[in-house]
């Protein structure tokens, strides 16, 4: 049982991390750069991304499930009921929580930051590096609440998952199931088990965020 | 005296046969339907010092961002050596030459040093060049001690001075400065002028000088360009003193600094200040027996070519702007340290 416990909280920790590092990867340079740029079709651009933010999770498992179903337009990729299906799903959850709290912590940086940037010889990449420094506590709360979001999410997960023990169960559909079968007990503490993780990953990414000045 | 037609920068620094380093043609810059900018013609030689003036809101700032290949004109054409920068890569490019330090500067997080260094790392210089380089910077600015010193600690006027540092650092061809001395005091206001004098005379570097002082303007400049609603405009008071006239009517005698009187002609009292007009100085080689009140001795200690026009910095106690033909300035002989005496009526000074 604990051995089957800490497997389910590795998973979890897994999808969550990964779908957390791509989201920042994708999502903060794009959020970078919507902050930071004016262009026809910006206010659009922000109001879809910040449209995608309130994305049902169900919606993006059902959606992500037709597409890698057998006969899906993805079905070959042989996906579906994978780990790396969950992450899938995360990453489209998580995205555009990093990439729009990526451009509002930029858009509301001293402007003269890209301005000083530039006029000391920056070329556009290099000087949205300097913006994403000085905006990096930002950064840093940003990609903590796409991982909590990437974490305790559990509607996604279980549609593209399937709750499978031993290969796509996580914490969250097994605290889905354990409830299910009125095993509060088990479904508390897998329910902890989450938060003391969530807790201990936030204290890193704090932590890596540096202080507040 | 407006440089808004025509060639800046002294004899000597800068020559025509190797053109001028800046050039705008026809700019202007709109901001939504209003025009902020508009001008038709200037030119910034290489080595030039040249002071832009003007009230707030006057376009100083507005223009500094163009010169700085900030901002794109609306309209018109900017030339870096002589080739016009325009498109985007063309103005990155010319953005490591020509760079602007604001009025209230930026510094980014970290070390005072780290900030110096930050154009240099930029621009992928090897790591020993880049320390060396921001360390002599500062140096140039008499804030080598901050060098280790987190830049957010660091009070306002060190911050201009570490910002004009990490300029400087980058060896630009022009250097762009909007109210560097806004917030400084005294002492510093005279560092920092004579940090970018060192730099210049090390090698070719045009200066810009964006400031609602006039009076340090002038006095620093070689050439000026005065902006009132965003176009260059012909009527810039110079020689100014703030003094505190003693009242008493008709003809004062009112104290300007560095032991020099000068007899002005009104009813007022209390603070004002009086400004000189330039053509209204007269120069000579010895006191004149004349109607004219004042008279202060000095050397020449600046002189810049205006077309037929020679613009002579007397220092005498204070420093006071003449403007004579070039005729009369080669028929008296005059040059770089000749003593010679400033005399003008006191019906010239004008009180404000």
């Amino acid at each position: 049982m604990t051995a089957e416990v800490l497997g389910i909280a590795a998973l979890s920790l897994r999808v969550a991390l990964l779908a957390t590092l791509v989201a920042c990867l994708l999502g903060i340079p794009l959020g970078v750069w919507l902050g930071s740029t004016a262009f026809a079709g910006h206010r659009m651009a922000v109001l879809l991304l910040n449209t995608a933010l309130a994305l049902p999770t169900v919606v993006v498992g059902l959606a992500l499930y037709l597409l890698l179903s057998r006969h899906g337009p993805l079905g070959m990729l042989g996906m579906l009921y994978t780990s790396g299906a969950i992450v899938v799903a995360e990453i489209v959850l998580a995205v555009p929580i990093t990439a729009a709290l990526a451009a509002a912590a930029v858009q509301g940086l001293d402007p003269r930051v890209r301005r000083t940037a530039l006029t000391l010889g920056a070329g556009p990449v290099r000087a949205a590096w300097a913006v994403a420094q000085e905006a990096r506590l930002a950064l840093a709360a940003a990609s903590a609440v796409a991982f909590g979001r990437v974490l305790s999410e559990v509607g996604a997960a279980l549609i593209v998952g399937g709750n499978i023990r031993f290969e796509t169960r996580t914490l969250t559909t097994a605290v889905t199931l354990a409830t299910s079968q009125g095993n509060f007990a088990l479904a508390l503490a897998l329910g902890l088990v989450l938060l003391a993780m969530a807790l201990t990953v936030n204290a890193v990414i704090l932590l890596l965020g540096g202080r507040p000045r | 005296m407006t440089a808004g037609h025509g060639d800046t920068g002294a004899p000597g620094r800068g020559t025509a046969e190797d053109g001028p380093l800046l050039e705008l043609a026809g700019i202007t810059q709109t901001y939504g339907e209003r025009t902020v900018l508009r001008i038709e013609s200037l030119r910034i030689a290489r080595g030039a010092r040249l002071a832009v003036v003007g009230p707030n809101g006057s376009g100083k700032s507005t223009l500094l961002r163009v010169l700085a290949f900030l901002d794109p004109p609306a309209s018109g054409e900017v030339r870096l050596h002589g080739a016009a920068v325009a498109g985007r890569a063309a103005r990155r490019a010319a953005r490591t030459r020509v760079t602007l330090v604001e009025q209230r500067p930026f510094l980014f997080k970290g070390t005072v040093l780290d900030n110096v260094a930050w154009g240099l790392r930029a621009r992928g210089r090897p790591r020993p060049d880049i320390e060396r380089a921001a360390r002599t910077a500062l140096a140039l600015l008499g804030s080598e001690g901050l060098a280790g010193r987190d830049a957010r600690a660091v009070s306002e006027g060190e911050v201009q001075r570490v910002a004009v540092a990490r300029a400087l650092a980058t060896e630009p061809a022009a250097l762009l400065l909007d109210e560097p001395v806004s917030g400084a005091d005294r002492a510093a206001q005279h560092a920092l002028y004579a940090a970018i004098a060192t730099a210049q005379a090390e090698r070719p570097l045009a200066v810009v000088v964006a400031s609602h002082q006039l009076e340090d303007a002038y006095r620093w400049a070689d050439d000026l360009l005065a902006l009132h609603d965003g176009a260059p405009t012909p009527v810039t008071p110079e020689n100014l003193f703030r003094v505190e006239l003693p009242g008493g009517g008709g003809n004062q005698e009112v104290a300007v600094g560095g032991g020099v009187i000068i007899q002005v002609t009104t009813d007022r009292a209390g603070p004002a200040t009086l400004a000189i007009p330039p053509d209204e100085i007269v120069l000579s080689r010895e006191p004149l027996h004349s109607s004219a009140r004042n008279a202060v001795q000095g050397r020449i200690v600046r002189v810049a070519e205006q077309g037929a026009v020679m613009r002579v910095t007397v220092a005498g106690g204070v420093e006071l702007v003449a403007l004579i033909t070039g005729k009369s300035f080669a028929d008296l002989g005059l040059g770089i340290g000749t003593g010679v005496v400033a005399s003008f009526k006191s019906v010239a000074v004008r009180v404000f």
